[in-house]
């Protein structure tokens, strides 16, 4: 029976559903679509992805603590407009300007995280601010048109190889490394979960609840801001209408992921698998030839079967059992 | 023998891996209080869930009046005539308490609510009841002994033949249990069956006419052979005799650990003053809402609260947890699912939770270290083994309350608040719980006991505070303090602001 019991451990794994998912779309997208195994679309998707994957990283966290994230689209937007000032305006080298936006994200996130954890304004309602909040500085600058062809070599941040591979593959592999090793082997991880699954609790252990709450929003600001840099270098460009609706990809990365929005539940590392579902998705649709407005929708139906599979979990794991047969006996005998 | 109200013949349930119900048969008389008893996991909660219509049996049959019925949901059980009080309360807070009472069958008049009519019928049944509760107040303002008695007042507003209250009075103080007893005794002599589900046994023998007594899935003892008396019943229960309710050790010293002088908190300590000392179990006495979870929470720091602690005759300064369990205090709180335990981590993590830097290494948690010392804490103090690799809402209530406390030994915690450590879980799990107090007190550590159980608390406790109105009003030697003593001071808490 080791066979059953090796299967059961894998399928026992959260990542294990995201994961088989994955799979299944992706076969689909190939048998449907030849050009999707095109070198050239495999490229795109994992340029795509990056950017999608990286932001995810933090609505993940903040979805961990029992949080929510709105507002990373309309911070990348001025962000990104932000870069654009930089450089172009104010005439920064490439670095200053770059390790600028970062500090204003992080910034932008310690606010989020001041008025959720201190002032105990809902996550929710913070961040809606902030989505409408962002948008509007991001319209004050430059006088709230886009800004073009930033800067020589700011493209190469995105477009650079290293050891013949593009560097947003080095900035996921790191990104997702260290924040795997922070939730699942540090201190602060541990109390992020802690946090997300019984505040009181928490609070009763002498987990300061309020720090690990502002923490997890300036990580949000990070990534968010991470992003915003990734975006412009892609574009060598700064716009207002930038990053709209990534907000919900990355709610939606890590809900497909199996983060649960009750908190205190789900894996940085599965928030790429998430990433990945929805950007192959799209992909396949748009190698398709699908209209944005359907694809919209399938995203939608993606999200609902996700959840829908999740809340019908222990349901079916419970018909799989008596499948493989587990054997009936009485408890303490 | 004559045809009983209602009749289970030979119930069996089984979930994937274990046989809930294997082979139940009981006879429930009209007028009768039948208890059903048991340690949690022996099938309890799965017969009233089959009684109710939650579950459906595998095989056996239930009877009304000998005749075989099918209870297919719990709105087809409530229409043939079983009413049940669950432990797990079902009111809707934001709503008022008549609207609660008659949720889902709001009295009509044409196609609109008949508020006015609603409003009298629900003032009626809780006159009937005693209960002294204006049925247009929100259910959410209640205190939780008042909540209780909504949900049983709605229980019992539909006219039901079988009446199921399971644990009613885990959060009731000795009056609310009084008015319940007079009210189940008068539903009984109304013709109604009750059975009757609760883990206090002075108040089963003092209550109900009957008992069976269930033991992993099956009847251990039938209603018939079923003596009322706390020894008997508990042999049945756990299989063998125990020679020792409450295994107390004295293990106090003359040395003060902690000193409390005027604790005051917004939420209910006025002014508690005692101090315990090292080895020594020093019990808060008295009614529920007299401010002993209150004072437990401002000593704690979960509460901004003043006033002068002091530790071996230094004093600390506690603004919040943290404080306090740098000062070497721990709270096992009251409501272990609300304020204790984390239902997403295993039982590791859970035990870990408040010294994390303990398994610290550089900026690492070492997760090996942390499973080699939390699994000696699982053996040592004898919790499931499931606990290691199992979240611990998967977990019984009595394994859980040991999580909770083997939290603050990991924690290396001197001075344990313990607040109704062993509300809720079942004999056996009570003892270990006592013993583990033992081995608390023989180390050295000071346990505040804050219990409703007061035969409990007398045995326990080396001296027991007597509580009113959020100050320690009296101290004695838990052996100068009886029964009837604690209910007294219950009864005059009114005159206690003056007195005190």
């Amino acid at each position: 029976m080791t066979h059953h019991s090796a299967l059961r451990r894998l399928a026992g794994q959260e990542f294990f559903g995201p994961l088989l998912a994955l799979l299944i779309i992706t076969l689909i997208v190939t048998v449907t679509t030849p050009s999707f195994l095109d070198p050239q679309n495999f490229r795109n998707i994992a340029l795509q992805v990056s950017i999608l994957s990286i932001v995810a990283i933090g609505s993940t966290i903040v979805i961990i603590t029992g949080g929510i994230d709105l507002s990373p689209g309309s911070m990348i937007a001025f962000l990104t407009m932000c870069l654009a000032v930089f450089i172009k305006n104010q005439g920064l080298d490439l670095a200053p300007a770059i390790a600028l936006t970062l500090l204003i994200g992080c910034a932008l996130g310690i606010v989020n995280g001041v008025l959720v954890a201190y002032v105990g304004i809902p996550a929710f309602i913070v961040t809606l601010a902030g989505l409408s909040a962002f948008k509007g500085l991001a319209l004050t600058l430059n006088g709230g048109t886009p800004a073009f062809s930033l800067s020589e070599q700011l493209g190469q941040v995105f477009y650079g190889t290293f050891l013949g591979l593009p560097l947003p593959f080095f900035y996921v592999v790191g990104g997702y490394l260290l924040f795997t090793i922070i939730m699942e082997h540090t201190r602060l991880g541990r109390e992020i979960y802690a946090v997300g699954g019984n505040e009181s609790a928490a609070r009763l252990s002498g987990i300061n609840v309020a720090r690990v709450r502002l923490i997890a929003f300036s990580f949000a600001g990070a990534c968010a801001a991470f992003g915003a840099v990734l975006l412009s270098a892609r574009l060598n460009s700064g716009s207002p209408n930038y990053g709209a609706n990534i907000e919900l990809q990355a709610i939606a990365a890590a809900v497909v992921g199996g983060a649960s929005l009750a908190g205190g539940r789900g894996r940085v590392m599965s928030t790429l698998i998430g990433s990945l579902i929805i950007v192959v998705v799209q992909n396949g649709l748009n190698l398709n030839a699908v209209t944005t407005s359907m694809q919209s929708l399938t995203i939608g139906l993606i999200i609902l079967i996700a959840v829908g599979l999740d809340v019908w979990r222990a349901r079916i794991g419970r018909g799989l059992a008596r499948l493989i047969g587990t054997n009936t006996r009485r408890q303490g005998a | 023998m004559a045809t009983p109200l209602w009749e289970l013949v030979n119930i069996c349930k089984a979930f994937p891996g274990v046989r809930a119900n294997d082979g139940i048969s009981i006879r429930l008389n009209a007028g009768e209080i039948h208890a059903l008893l048991g340690e949690n996991g022996c099938g309890k909660s799965t017969l009233i869930k089959i009684l109710s219509g939650v579950h459906s049996p595998d095989t056996g049959e239930i009877r009304l009046n000998g005749r075989p019925i099918t209870l297919g949901s719990p709105i087809d059980a409530r229409s043939k005539g079983v009413a049940t009080v669950f432990q797990e309360f079902s009111l809707a807070p934001t709503l008022t308490v008549a609207e609660n009472i008659f949720l889902g069958r709001y009295p009509r008049r044409g196609p609109l609510v008949d508020w006015a009519k609603m409003r009298s019928e629900a003032a009626r049944v809780l006159t009937s009841l005693e209960i002294a509760i204006d049925p247009a107040r929100l259910v959410g303002s209640l205190s939780v002994a008042e909540q209780q008695l909504v949900e049983i007042a709605k229980a019992i507003s539909v006219d039901a033949t079988l009446l199921i209250l399971d644990e009613p009075t885990t959060a009731l103080g000795e009056h609310e249990i009084a008015v319940l007893h007079r009210l189940l005794r008068r539903m009984k002599n109304r013709g109604v069956a009750v059975l009757y589900i609760s883990h206090r046994l002075d108040e089963v023998v003092e209550l109900v006419d009957t008992a069976t007594i269930l033991k992993e899935g099956r009847v251990a003892s039938t209603a018939d052979a079923t003596r009322l008396d706390i020894p008997s019943i508990v042999t049945a229960m756990i299989g063998a005799s125990v020679e020792e309710h409450y295994p107390k050790v004295r293990n106090a010293t003359d040395e003060v650990l902690i000193a409390v002088s005027n604790l005051r908190s917004a939420r209910g300590a006025r002014g508690a003053s005692f101090s315990v000392r090292k080895g020594e179990v020093f019990g808060l006495g008295g009614v529920i809402g007299s401010g002993r979870t209150e004072i437990a929470r401002a000593l704690f720091g979960a509460d901004p609260a003043s006033g002068d602690i002091r530790i071996e005759g230094r004093p600390v300064r506690i603004r919040n947890p943290r404080d306090a369990i740098a000062a070497g205090l721990a709270l096992v709180p009251e409501n272990r699912k609300f304020d204790g335990l984390f239902f997403n981590f295993h039982g590791g993590p859970n035990i870990t939770s408040a010294a994390l830097g303990a398994i610290r290494r550089l900026f690492l948690l070492d997760k090996r270290g942390e499973r080699r010392i939390t699994s000696d804490f699982i053996q040592d103090l004898e919790i499931s083994p499931a606990a290691a690799h199992k979240c611990v809402n998967l977990l019984s209530g009595g394994n859980q309350q040991k999580i909770v406390i083997a939290r603050w030994l990991f924690a290396g915690s001197r001075v344990l608040i313990l607040d109704e450590p062993t509300q809720g879980i079942d004999i056996g799990a009570k003892i270990a719980v006592y013993r583990l107090v033992n081995e608390l007190t023989a180390r050295g550590c000071a346990v505040i006991l804050i219990s409703s159980d007061h035969s409990e608390l007398i045995a326990m406790s080396d001296r027991i505070g007597i509580v009113r109105n959020g100050a320690v009003v009296e101290t004695l030697p838990a052996s100068q303090v009886t029964h009837a003593h604690l209910v007294q001071a219950s009864a005059s808490a009114d005159g206690a602001a003056t007195a005190a």
